[in-house]
């Protein structure tokens, strides 16, 4: 799909490289060189076999092998969607909690109006403006996600902190949202009555009752959202200059790359997967239906 | 200051007839000083030596740029991400080929004053008919890698770059001019280059001009990433595609020793992040700034903004073999209708100047001056569409590119042919889309009845009189095809003397703006952004960047 897709694609591969203003003859010798002149089926048949083979192919653009590139790109996008993800989860599901308990009180209206609004900016606005106030004014934090070569696990954290701030403000109101309208449902169910009925504390009731309910559409928010922290941060990624797997897909279709281009596309279809496959197992850990279901 | 005839015949001798006649021109006053150090360093004349002519006519010593920084430095910029693998031969991005021109050399460099310099070759000269050009080549010149640079070296370079099987970059501005196995060795340090056709502005082919013309060994075979051999002031430390480039001085450097120790160069995918780096403290320098992403510093007291004046432009091409731009005097109305003065002070914040509808930017000294500047004119542009039965107007798509400030230009023009009944529906395509396959009938840039193509600067006007308005240019997106213009062109690019060169400028100039196949509105300056306390940094608006003389405050 996605080497017809990059096919229909106006320009070619030497023209990409070379520019406009090229002549024709040293674009066909680098079409030539780079075997991109042959016939689709046998390009995308050699590809295949190659893959099949634990060979991701060769960049058309950086001709060097393209596993290095992927695999770096991949870490880096792992480790910044790693770090929103452990800011965002807990303080989202804490401040639905917090709202919901508040139901309709002006903590609960400041928590779902202020995560609403900031969830509507985009990144881009977010993320300039968080630039300005951090890294220029303040110069508390670098503007830059790229660390030293050879930093240690608590500089990189430091330079991750202000390019995973803006995905916070994206993903807080979202999951808080959830989070909250999950507890409120739950709250107001029989069982909590039950639950508080038959003298259980309330620590235990939210812990034990309200909350492993009240929780299981929140995990399916965020697994969805992990593609999203993981492949879908180009904006994040230019503006921060990260060497993430988004901008890397981005660049590649651009510059007509496929090689790079399927061996990322790939890599983030087989992430998604595996973030669906961790959702389900979680949510089979917090609802024993599904685990009694399976068990019958 | 008095002329000093004794000296000036002194100097005179042994010059050749040619070298005379501009020395003639300088002491008459036909050219200008400025005219006579530019067109004396692309006979081959040095600069020392121009220096003195110039005192001895009475000009006064020529003023020092050199400011003496202090050394160790590290000089950290933010450039553009290398679109592809660099390699000498077919690198065709600002970002590469800057990387690269931090190890490898030109034979001779184009300046941000258009005047040619001695790099790797210590002199030029052509033969009387400007066919044959010697280049002498400087001794003692060693590569990263040991070997002496000779002439071995500069022949297979350049005929690296001429030979069609090579994917060359390179290859649409020798086509015509300099073919595979047309550059041949005297002795070591003697190269001739032996041109198709006459060619008075051959040396900005071999200088920075022509970015891909460095010089590397004869044995290159590819793969450049491996070696990043060259002969340059600086030695590559580490390249990391996409991320950045460092780079240590050279103490084998057959010139002055760098003054910084280090230079990093950091690449972005975007301009407002290296701005944000530039004012965050991150870097030292923007290579490269447009205009109007820019607004934000170019008043900043903590930023320095150097502006090369440069020849760089949008040409908004009209096809003049079909539809109502057939008649030239339509293409004259749309020509009246915009306002130059506003975009050079709106758009591009002063930091342009005017283009008057021909490629002859005032930078280049053989532009005639003396030619009436075009200017905004609705009643003259009615007429004109009156007279060529069309005054009630048009519908027409104007397809251009996503691209520095060319969709806010549209808009503007949009707006203006409005005013002469001209309807025209924008058409903003990526990059990709609009240049398509780049050849007739695969490409929206050349196929389009009307659109605004980016053209980067060029120290000498030939490849933009060439491809783009010839009658077989391979860019005539105008479908522009007239005998007399291919005439004058021919004769302006065979030209060796300033003054014939000044004389078919002039006629050329007339005929475009009687004609109007491509309007050219401004030619934008070459913005580079440094941080306070830097010195010694000298670009070039081919995106290129020296930096052997900077220094931090």
């Amino acid at each position: 799909m996605v080497f017809l897709g990059g096919q229909v694609l106006p320009g070619n591969v030497g023209r990409a490289i070379l520019g406009p203003f090229a002549d024709q003859r040293a674009v066909d010798a680098l079409n030539h060189s780079l075997g991109v002149d042959r016939p689709l089926l046998v390009q995308y048949g050699s590809w295949i076999w190659n893959f099949l083979h634990g060979d991701m192919g060769t960049s058309y653009v950086f001709r060097a092998p393209v596993a290095p590139f992927v695999v770096d790109a991949l870490g880096n996008s792992m480790k910044l969607a790693l770090v929103a993800f452990v800011l965002v989860v807990p303080i989202g599901i804490l401040g639905g909690v917090i709202a919901a308990l508040n139901f309709n009180r002006p903590l609960d209206r400041i928590i779902s109006l202020g995560g609403l609004s900031v969830t509507v900016l985009p990144e881009f606005v977010t993320g300039i403006i968080l630039i300005l106030i951090f890294g220029v004014w303040l110069r508390w934090l670098p503007i830059a996600a790229a660390w030293p070569k050879g930093a240690g696990f608590f500089t990189q954290l430091y330079y991750l902190i202000l390019p995973s701030l803006p995905l916070f403000l994206v993903l807080f109101g979202y999951i808080a949202r959830m989070a909250r309208s999950g507890m409120i449902e739950a709250l107001d169910s029989d069982y909590t009555r039950t639950a508080v009925l038959k003298g259980l504390p309330w620590r235990t009731v939210i812990w034990r009752h309200v909350l492993r309910n009240a929780l299981l559409p929140t995990i399916t928010v965020i697994a969805t959202q992990t593609g999203y922290l993981i492949g879908g941060l180009v904006v994040i990624e230019t503006l921060f200059r990260y060497q993430g797997i988004g901008s890397l897909i981005f660049t590649a279709a651009r510059g007509k790359d496929f090689p790079m281009l399927e061996a990322g596309i790939l890599t983030i279809g087989i992430v998604y997967a595996v973030a669906t496959l961790i959702a389900d197992f979680l949510y089979s850990v917090l609802n024993p239906r599904i685990r009694l279901g399976a068990e019958q | 200051m008095s002329k000093n005839y004794r000296i000036l015949d002194l100097l005179r001798r042994g010059r050749t007839p040619l070298e005379n006649h501009l020395i003639d021109g300088l002491i008459d006053g036909r050219i200008s000083r400025r005219e006579f150090v530019r067109h004396g360093s692309l006979l081959g004349l040095s600069l020392p030596l121009l220096g003195r002519i110039g005192m001895a006519a009475g000009f006064g010593a020529a003023p020092s740029l050199a400011r003496a920084g202090a050394p160790g430095a590290t000089i950290r910029v933010g450039s553009s991400v290398p679109a592809a693998a660099i390699d000498p031969v077919t690198i065709a991005d600002a970002g590469g080929l800057l990387v690269m021109q931090q190890v490898a050399e030109f034979l001779c460099v184009d300046g941000p004053d258009l005047v040619l310099k001695p790099a790797l070759a210590e002199s030029w000269s052509p033969n009387t008919d400007g066919t044959v050009w010697t280049f002498k080549l400087r001794k003692g010149v060693k590569f990263h890698s040991g070997g002496e640079m000779k002439a071995d070296d500069v022949v297979a370079s350049i005929d690296r770059l001429a030979d069609p099987a090579n994917s060359s970059n390179a290859l649409s501005v020798f086509t015509g001019i300099l073919q595979k196995g047309a550059s041949k060795k005297v002795d070591d340090y003697t190269v001739e280059f032996h041109l198709d056709a006459p060619n008075g502005n051959f040396p900005y082919m071999l200088s920075s001009d022509n970015y891909n013309a460095v010089i590397i060994p004869a044995s290159y075979k590819g793969g450049y990433e491996q070696s990043f051999d060259g002969t340059g002031p600086f030695k590559l430390e580490k390249y990391t595609p996409k991320v950045g480039a460092s780079f240590v001085r050279n103490d084998d450097y057959w010139g002055e020793k760098a003054l910084p120790d280090r230079t990093e160069f950091t690449f972005f995918t975007d301009i407002q992040p290296q701005i944000l780096a530039l004012q965050g403290g991150q870097i030292d320098i923007i290579n490269q700034m447009p205009v109007l992403a820019g607004v934000a510093v170019l008043n900043d007291p903590n930023v320095d903004i150097i502006s090369l004046k440069s020849s760089a432009h949008q040409q908004l091409h009209m096809h003049c073999d079909e539809g109502p731009t057939k008649d030239a005097r339509v293409r004259r109305a749309i020509a009246l209708c915009l306002d130059r003065e506003k975009l050079a002070a709106g758009l591009m914040k002063g930091r342009s100047a005017l283009g008057n509808d021909s490629p002859f930017a005032a930078v280049y000294p053989s532009t005639d001056t003396s030619v009436p500047q075009r200017k905004q004119d609705i009643a003259q542009a009615k007429q004109l569409m009156e007279a060529a039965g069309v005054g009630q107007g048009f519908k027409m798509t104007l397809t251009t590119e996503r691209y520095l400030e060319i969709p806010e230009y549209a808009q503007l023009i949009q707006n203006w042919v409005k005013e002469i009944g001209i309807e025209l529906e924008l058409n903003i395509l990526d990059q990709g889309a609009y240049y398509g396959d780049a050849v007739f009938g695969k490409s929206n840039w050349l196929d389009s009845a009307m659109g605004i193509t980016d053209y980067g600067h060029r120290g000498v006007p030939n490849v933009y009189l060439a491809a783009p308005l010839k009658s077989d240019g391979t860019w005539n997106a105008a479908h522009f095809k007239n005998k007399d213009y291919d005439q004058m062109a021919a004769s302006y690019i065979a030209a060796l003397d300033l003054e014939a060169q000044k004389a078919t400028a002039s006629k050329i100039q007339k005929l475009l703006l009687e004609e109007t196949p491509v309007i050219f509105g401004y030619f934008y300056d070459y913005l580079t952004a440094t941080a306070k306390g830097v010195a010694g940094v000298q670009p070039t608006a081919m995106s290129q960047l020296f930096l052997d003389k900077a220094s931090k405050g």
